[in-house]
């Protein structure tokens, strides 16, 4: 054979586009762990101070509650929904199949503040009042596709010879579900799960109309605070993400694999 | 043998959809309002009004093109930076550098959004380490954010991850043995590369371009983070004026022109997969 299909300047390439992405990442670790708002280089001390300012903010403390009891409510609800519904989209044949799923996958390609600016509209108009329930609901919306994608990927690829002798052995459909399909779909509803939740974690563009005076959430709390002040309080926040990250990251990888989560094989 | 019925199956979604679908065609309805001024209330009668003030204010003229021109630059900044990866991603042999691209892909991925602004912001702030350097070594401080610089290189590491794992799949599933049938054929390296590699992932690869360009088109942190109030994009004007003067009728055409603006590309996208797809065969997925 002819050796490589590519030369060093691939890898070398690679190397410089990776060091750009994980640039930041280190950066802001350094600079939560810094003393004051400038960033020395070597360190002079470290300090969780930030952190400790992050966690007894009473403003910071009350988002982080809201975004996680968010996407505590979020998460399983989009994947309930989700469930049926790529059961249908894989399983059944029916008029209108292709339609709705571009429907159902549309929510992805619309522009984050579009959608914001609707729902506000929309709740005002039905009179939701509530910060949190609001972004409950855009945010079911907004997040069925993930899950929806993570569980079509998995179904596509399942055998339904089990499904059909869990049948002809005398399941019910029910019965037949819960014990056979479901679990073949695991590695579908932790991909899902993960997308979900990092959204809902994450997401600004959708939140920063929801929010209201006694309804916040992370990413538009930060946002307040970068605009107010400039101190390394938010690189605590970000670290703390980052942890998150890697720790999302290693179940991906111990518990579905990578290529598999990013629906690359099924 | 007895399924359980297709209604039931549908219902949760059908619901959703009808929340979310329900909320644009309010949306659109009120879009042809006008707000009664001093208040955030709408009246009618119903007029293309807001619609012809949206096309003919040159702010929002100027805003369209300078997102579409920056949206077009990271696009193909980051096409650049992110072809080598996604090609070394699915031919490396090293199961190691498999791992390690995927690791770096995702960790960036999952940070978020706010996490990688606020990065930015501190990297390349006036205080920020590559400008103190600057300093100590004796050259004037460049200013990186608070204009486009920042968020033109923010944004191209925020959509690196997008572009990769979508052109990921489509070089993977181009065989290797094509690209050795070329180099044993005699080819140099970049002749398999340029006459069989890149054509074969051309579907893939514009598939990849336009759904970043769609990604960078509808930003809206990074331009609020790292634009300091000096860049605007259509994002972040459309919450200037739900901001400024919560009039949502006019926000309402603004979001709703910029809407039909974004659905372009991927329109393109379905028309690419649909041509290029048939006549090259590569990402049939």
């Amino acid at each position: 054979m002819n050796g490589k299909p590519y030369g060093a300047g691939v890898p070398a390439a690679v190397t410089i586009a990776s060091l750009f992405l994980v640039l930041p990442v280190i950066v802001i670790v350094y600079y939560a762990f810094n003393p004051t708002g400038l960033i020395t280089f070597p360190p002079r001390a470290l300090t969780w101070r930030w952190f400790v300012n992050f966690f007894t903010t009473p403003a910071f403390r009350a988002a982080l509650i809201n975004s996680l009891l968010i996407a505590a409510i979020v998460t399983p609800l989009t994947l309930a929904i989700a469930v049926p519904t790529a059961i249908a989209l894989v399983r059944r044949t029916f008029r209108g199949r292709v339609a709705l799923n571009g429907l159902i996958l549309s929510p992805i390609v619309i522009p984050g503040v579009v959608s914001g600016v609707a729902f506000l509209n929309f709740f005002t108009w039905i009179g939701l009042a509530g910060g949190f329930w609001r972004i409950v609901v855009a945010m079911a919306c907004f997040t069925l596709p993930y899950a929806v994608r993570a569980l079509v990927s998995v179904l596509h690829g399942l055998d339904t010879a089990l499904e059909e002798a869990a049948r002809n052995l005398g399941g019910t459909a029910w019965r037949t579900f819960l014990s056979v399909t479901l679990p073949q779909l695991r590695p579908g509803l932790l991909a899902g799960a993960i997308f979900v939740f990092v959204e809902c974690i994450d997401n600004f563009s959708i939140a920063v109309f929801l929010t209201d005076l006694r309804t916040s959430t992370l990413p538009v709390e930060a946002y307040g605070y970068i605009r107010d002040f400039d101190d390394p309080t938010i690189a605590a926040l970000a670290t703390v993400l980052i942890v998150q990250s890697l720790v999302l990251v290693f179940v991906m990888q111990r518990f579905i694999g990578m290529d598999r989560a990013l629906g690359f094989r099924q | 043998m007895k399924q359980a019925p297709l209604v039931w199956l549908l219902a949760p979604a059908v619901i959703v959809l009808a929340i979310f679908f329900g909320a644009f065609f309010r949306f659109a309805a009120d879009s042809f309002l006008h707000q009664i001024p001093g208040t955030a209330m709408m009246a009618g009668p119903a007029s293309w009004g807001n619609y012809r003030a949206v096309l003919v204010s040159p702010l929002a003229q100027r805003v369209f093109v300078d997102t579409l021109r920056m949206s077009l630059e990271i696009t193909l900044i980051a096409g650049l930076l992110g072809y080598p990866m996604a090609y070394l991603l699915a031919r490396s042999p090293s199961r190691r550098v498999h791992t390690t691209i995927l690791f770096v892909l995702t960790v960036t991925f999952f940070a978020g959004g706010i996490t990688r602004a606020y990065a930015w912001m501190i990297i390349l702030g006036n205080n920020g380490p590559i400008n103190r350097a600057l300093r100590e070594w004796g050259f004037s401080s460049v200013p990186l954010i608070n204009n486009e610089t920042g968020v033109v290189i923010s944004l191209i590491h925020f959509v690196i991850p997008f572009f990769v794992l979508t052109l990921f799949a489509t070089i993977k599933n181009i065989p290797a043995s094509l690209e050795e049938a070329a180099r044993n054929l005699g080819g140099r390296r970049w002749q398999a590369f340029w006459r069989v590699t890149l054509p074969l992932s051309l579907p893939g690869l514009i598939s990849a371009l336009l759904l970043t360009f769609t990604i960078t088109l509808s930003s809206f942190l990074f331009p609020l983070l790292l634009g300091g109030g000096r860049v605007q994009m259509v994002a972040s004007l459309i919450y200037d004026k739900m901001q400024n003067s919560f009039d949502m009728p006019a926000s309402a055409a603004m979001s709703l022109l910029f809407l039909i603006l974004s659905l372009i590309p991927l329109s393109a996208i379905s028309l690419v997969r649909s041509t290029l797809g048939r006549r090259f065969g590569g990402s049939r997925r």
